[in-house]
């Protein structure tokens, strides 16, 4: 019989120590020039190609305004368009937290009873097909045109992948851990926040990154529709006034803004999303080369 | 087919005669699925107190059906289950373990379920993670460690809730062989320590006849207990030196009886 006091020295060796420490500075000055140069200068040759399209074939502002156009466009209407992109961020921020809650409260609910899924699933794929133009202006008669109503039409689009990626994440969780959760005589609450929660994670998340996208669309698309009924403020309104109007520099920087402001809220649920499974899941574990 | 507990000469295997101390007890116990599938045909057998019962036999023997009636995780179809305790621990073949929670948590988690209070648990949590040397991974999560370690945290979070019955399905199967006597060693150390009877299931023939005091071998086709043996030379509690001979007489015949069956 073997010793039982002396263990495998394969079986006390981790397979991993604890995770390596940050790179130190050279090579992460190496990392940036690998990933900043290349999209850096692709950005510069594009202009160029586009300046110089526009010089060859002498087009007109309104059609297709150059690199230099946009720049001034941006820099003399700087404080209105900031004040636009802020508006359309607060509404976004709104239907998205909106979203979140209502799509994680619904979630619970059809994971922890199965009548609730069956009862209530449907109808949340249905408010995923109603089309989204359509139904704003009912908003804008019921609430007004103003925050409100863009709010709740970006929580309109921004609820159904929320609580589709987390229903579906609170219903894979491992069978075997589920079991020994119930052997152990815990309470269904018990295992839904202690273990069906913290293993949905990457999926809950996932949801809250497509939806952060979604709640920009959501908020630009009420602002149109409330733009139209007389309401102000925001780049959806913004863009419909400069279109009008065939201000295309003004349209660009617009349509430029909602870019920026769609990846500002994509960069706050990426940072969280990272800062919450970085100890353990392996979608954010550090790579290895 | 009935286990005739004929004691071993020298020493007596604990507690595998005496009826009233089972632990657990299948009397003519079968499972039929709603589709007709005959999964386990009538079958005996009972496990005592401080008793490890190794089943081995092919795929599709039944062997898992068996331990999930045991645990109360399958209903039973016909015949009789009597379970005379509530403390059960199940070792899956996978370690089972929590992705965010660290070793020392891991460890807890069922006693914690079960209501176990704070001081006492990690009490039993210090005792267990040292008994499968992981004292100085308290702290690690999962994904640090090897496959092996993972398989001993479960270990240890199932002698935490201090079971009087472990129900293992087996759990050293993905191991490779030599982590996986390691792993038996370890755990004829913590029921030397603890003393809990046990089921272990298993598709090796040589793990079933070193844990086992008894060893079922299993038929499939239907699911059957061909045989059950009574080994020659069990684990004991003061870890007395093994008559390998007589062992490796038992793994022939156990072999033997598994080939036969076809």
């Amino acid at each position: 019989m073997t010793d039982l006091s002396t263990h495998q020295p394969t079986e006390t060796a981790p397979v991993k120590a604890a995770p390596p420490a940050p790179s130190p500075g050279p090579s992460r000055l190496v990392a940036a020039r690998r990933f900043v140069v290349p999209p850096v200068v692709a950005a510069v040759l594009g202009l160029a190609i586009w300046q110089l399209i526009i010089e060859i074939f002498a087009l007109p502002v309104y059609l297709l305004p150059g690199p230099a156009d946009v720049w001034a466009a941006l820099t003399t209407d700087a404080g209105p368009i900031l004040a636009a992109a802020k508006v359309t961020m607060q509404e976004a921020l709104l239907g998205f937290g909106l979203a979140a809650l209502s799509g994680f409260a619904a979630a619970l609910v059809m994971a922890r009873w199965n009548i609730a899924e069956r009862g209530l699933y449907p109808y949340l794929v249905l408010l995923q097909t109603v089309p989204i133009v359509a139904i704003a202006p009912l908003f804008v008669v019921w609430f007004g045109a103003g925050i409100t109503t863009n709010a709740l039409v970006a929580a309109m689009i921004a609820v159904f992948p929320i609580a589709a990626n987390t229903l579906q994440g609170l219903k894979s969780t491992d069978r075997n851990l589920v079991q020994l959760y119930r052997m152990a005589g815990a309470p269904e609450r018990v295992q839904l926040f202690s273990l069906r929660v913290p293993a949905a994670l990457p999926q809950i998340l996932t949801g809250l990154r497509i939806a952060s996208g979604a709640s920009v669309i959501g908020a630009i698309v009420g602002e149109f529709v409330a733009g139209i009924g007389g309401g102000e403020g925001g780049l959806g309104y913004v863009i419909t006034l400069n279109a009008t109007q065939l201000r295309t520099p003004e349209l660009f920087v617009a349509v430029l803004m909602a870019s920026a402001v769609s990846l500002i809220l994509f960069a706050i649920v990426a940072t969280i999303e990272g800062q919450l499974l970085k100890r353990w899941h392996e979608s954010a574990l550090p790579t290895e080369e | 087919m009935v286990s005739t507990p004929a004691p071993a000469p020298g020493v007596a295997p604990p507690g595998t005669t005496d009826q009233a101390a089972a632990l657990i007890e299948f009397r003519q116990v079968q499972k039929t699925y709603s589709n007709g599938f005959q999964a386990v045909t009538p079958f005996d057998l009972s496990v005592g107190a401080g008793e490890i019962v190794s089943l081995v036999g092919p795929s599709g023997c039944g062997k898992t059906t068996v331990i999930r009636m045991a645990a109360g995780l399958s209903s039973v179809s016909g015949g009789e289950l009597v379970r005379r305790t509530d403390q059960l621990a199940y070792v899956f073949q996978d370690p089972t373990l929590l992705a965010w929670r660290n070793v020392r948590s891991n460890v807890e988690l069922v006693a914690k379920l079960k209501g176990v209070d704070k001081a006492t648990r990690a009490a039993a949590a210090t005792a267990a993670i040292e008994m499968v040397g992981l004292g100085a991974f308290e702290k690690s999560l999962p994904r640090q460690l090897s496959g092996g370690m993972k398989m001993r945290v479960s270990l240890a979070r199932a002698i935490t809730s201090a079971p009087e019955l472990m129900m293992m399905d087996e759990p050293f199967a993905a191991l490779d062989e030599f982590t996986r006597e390691n792993m038996q060693n370890q755990l004829l150390r913590l029921w030397r320590a603890n003393g809990f009877g046990a089921m272990f299931i298993t598709h090796s023939i040589s793990e079933a006849v070193n844990l086992g005091h008894r060893i079922v071998v299993m038929a499939a086709r239907p699911g059957r207990i061909a045989r059950i043996i009574d080994s020659p030379s069990p684990p004991t509690k003061d870890d007395a030196p093994r008559d390998k001979a007589a062992l490796a007489d038992t793994a022939e015949l156990v072999s033997s009886l598994l080939a036969g069956d076809k």
